[in-house]
């Protein structure tokens, strides 16, 4: 294989990497924060695609004359806001509420809410069921040099990724809230103690993931140029499997996590060039042998290496 | 200077079953008032119920002129209460100097908290040294000093000591009780739980006894040392 085209496989993955990321970073601080799994968060980045792709219907309406980068800019700024708003909505009528009953509980109220999104926007968004596809907001500007393409679009993404996710952990290292986000996530009740008001801590938390969440779908839909209602569940596995591979509640892990997933995928469609389909069969095949390889390290990490 | 702390006739429980049944206790400024009692005769859960951690669901707990019951903890704590839990609880996983910071959470000026900090540096030149460490990695005597100094972080008004003896060693044990008096001298209300009965007594103005939910026996301190009850249980 050439260098042209091995250079290629790695900037799919360093940019599926990101998007793993942003999903990851979601499942772990949740953890690290509350101790639960919240499984629709796969389909809270797909909503937040939707409310993505909503904004530019709406803006490309209103203002049909506006630029490519300022669209992009109030699409990805409505997303993450909505979001965030339907990450506290969560937060508060289920995750909280729940919190006095079984984890078990949470879990399944949260798997459950994953297929209410999703059959909610396959039945109710117009012409839900298909994909969409989603405009290209980005400059198409492109260096080509036989089998590899490097993108403008994609260089643009990733470092708008990069912000996002190097902001997050700016936020939870260095400012006062993010040290009550550590706090409550170390101790609870001891950080309740100190005046922290933990339900406020809960919706910054939840907000914070979910933000986040929709960022990775907006970056999915320029990516591939499309989404569609189903695009969650793949990337909540794979959100989770990132978190889980970093140890739940670790956010450095998580985002580890998410380009030693992309990797993986990539190892595999290298590897196994005659069936590349099955690269995702492959890299959660190699998740498995981890954790059965690794059973005890996991756990030790999670109580560990909280946020 | 503020008005005492008044508990009155508080009920707590966790579930069904009370764990305190009807206390009634007071807490005065410039005073080391003392709550003695056994394992499992509900000091923490009283301490549990003035923060609102354990809201009592009878009864009334007044700082300051102001009814506590009802509010949520960080609404309590910023009345000018702070807390050292029983077992440290420090942050671990946070260096000292965020372990402080945690403790003057509620204060916006950082000036204040800065100066705060270097009180708390002066009276433990050996959390200076060691401000960047993960508080994890510190012994157990060094553990009590963090939070020790995270308590105290706020200048709270009435702070709430939870068997800071706990796991110490005798000369260590020692330094905490000079280092409580100190804190009670600066005009903190101090509210101590102890096992330590001897030390305690010998530090406090004045204590209440415990016992299954309620208070069996109170006093100046002098007067709980010869009270026939304490002097069973305790001093055999
Ligand atoms: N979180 C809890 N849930 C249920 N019961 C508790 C809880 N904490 C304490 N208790 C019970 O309340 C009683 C008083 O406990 P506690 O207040 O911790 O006593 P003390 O601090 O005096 O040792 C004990 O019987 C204990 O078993
Ligand atoms: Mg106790």
């Amino acid at each position: 294989m050439d260098f042209g085209l091995l250079t290629q496989f790695a900037i799919n993955g360093l940019m599926l990497g990101m998007m793993y990321a942003l999903v990851a970073v979601g499942f772990t601080l949740f953890f690290g924060v509350l101790d639960v799994i919240v499984f629709s968060h796969g389909d809270v980045v797909m909503v937040g695609g939707f409310a993505g792709l909503t904004t530019f219907y709406w803006l490309d309406a209103i203002y049909p004359g506006l630029s490519h980068g300022l669209m992009l800019l109030w699409v990805a700024l409505a997303s993450m806001a909505s979001m965030a708003l339907l990450g506290i909505v969560m937060a508060r009528t289920m995750i909280l509420r729940l919190r006095s009953a079984p984890p078990l509980n949470t879990l399944l109220a949260t798997m459950m809410l994953g297929t209410v999104l999703r059959e909610a926007v396959r039945l109710f968004y117009p012409n839900g069921s298909n994909p969409k596809p989603f405009p290209a907001l980005l400059p198409d500007w492109s260096l080509d040099m036989g089998h590899l393409s490097l993108r403008l679009d994609n260089l643009i993404l990733f470092s708008l990724g990069a912000l996002l996710i190097v902001s997050i952990h700016l936020l939870i290292t260095r400012t006062r809230l993010g040290m009550a986000i550590r706090a409550v996530a170390q101790d609870a009740e001891t950080a309740r103690i100190m005046g922290v008001n933990f339900n406020a801590i809960v919706f910054l938390t939840f907000a914070l993931g979910s933000a986040a969440a929709a960022f990775a779908g907006i970056m999915n839909g320029l990516y591939y140029n499309e989404i569609n209602f189903g695009m969650g569940l793949l990337l909540g596995a794979i959100g989770f499997s990132a978190a889980v591979i970093g140890g739940l509640g670790n956010i450095y892990g998580a985002i580890l996590g998410g380009f030693a997933f992309a990797f993986l995928q990539t190892l595999g469609a290298v590897a196994l060039p005659f069936a590349s389909a099955y690269k995702d069969v492959f890299a959660f095949g190699v998740v498995i042998l981890i954790m059965a390889w690794r059973p005890t390290g996991f756990i030790a990490e999670k109580t560990s290496e909280r946020v | 200077m503020f008005k005492p702390m008044m508990i009155e006739d508080v009920y707590t429980a966790y579930g069904k079953a009370d764990v305190l049944s009807g206390v009634t206790m007071e807490v005065w400024p410039g005073r080391i008032t003392c709550l003695l009692g056994s394992n499992g005769s509900g000091k923490s859960t009283l301490i549990r119920s003035i923060l609102g951690l354990t809201p009592p669901h009878s009864g009334s707990i007044v700082f300051d002129g102001l009814e506590l019951a009802g509010l949520p903890p960080h609404g309590i704590v910023a009345r000018g209460i702070a807390c050292i839990p029983e077992g440290r609880r420090i942050f671990a996983k946070m260096t000292v100097e965020e372990n402080l910071r945690m403790g003057a959470y509620l204060e916006r000026s950082d000036a204040k908290v800065r100066a705060n900090m270097e009180r708390i540096y002066e009276t433990f030149p050996r959390l200076r040294e060691r401000r960047l460490q993960l508080a994890g990695t510190m012994s157990g005597g060094e553990q009590a000093m963090v939070s020790i100094g995270r308590g105290l972080m706020s200048s709270p008004r009435l702070l709430i000591i939870d068997e800071p003896s706990l796991g110490l060693s005798p000369a260590l044990v020692n330094d905490n009780f000079r280092i409580i008096r100190q804190i009670c001298e600066s005009g903190t209300a101090v509210f101590l739980v102890e096992q330590n009965v001897r030390q305690t007594l010998a530090i406090s103005h004045c204590g209440y006894v415990l016992a299954q939910g309620r208070v069996v026996a109170s006093g100046t301190a002098e007067e709980l040392r010869n009270d026939p009850e304490v002097r069973q249980a305790y001093f055999g």
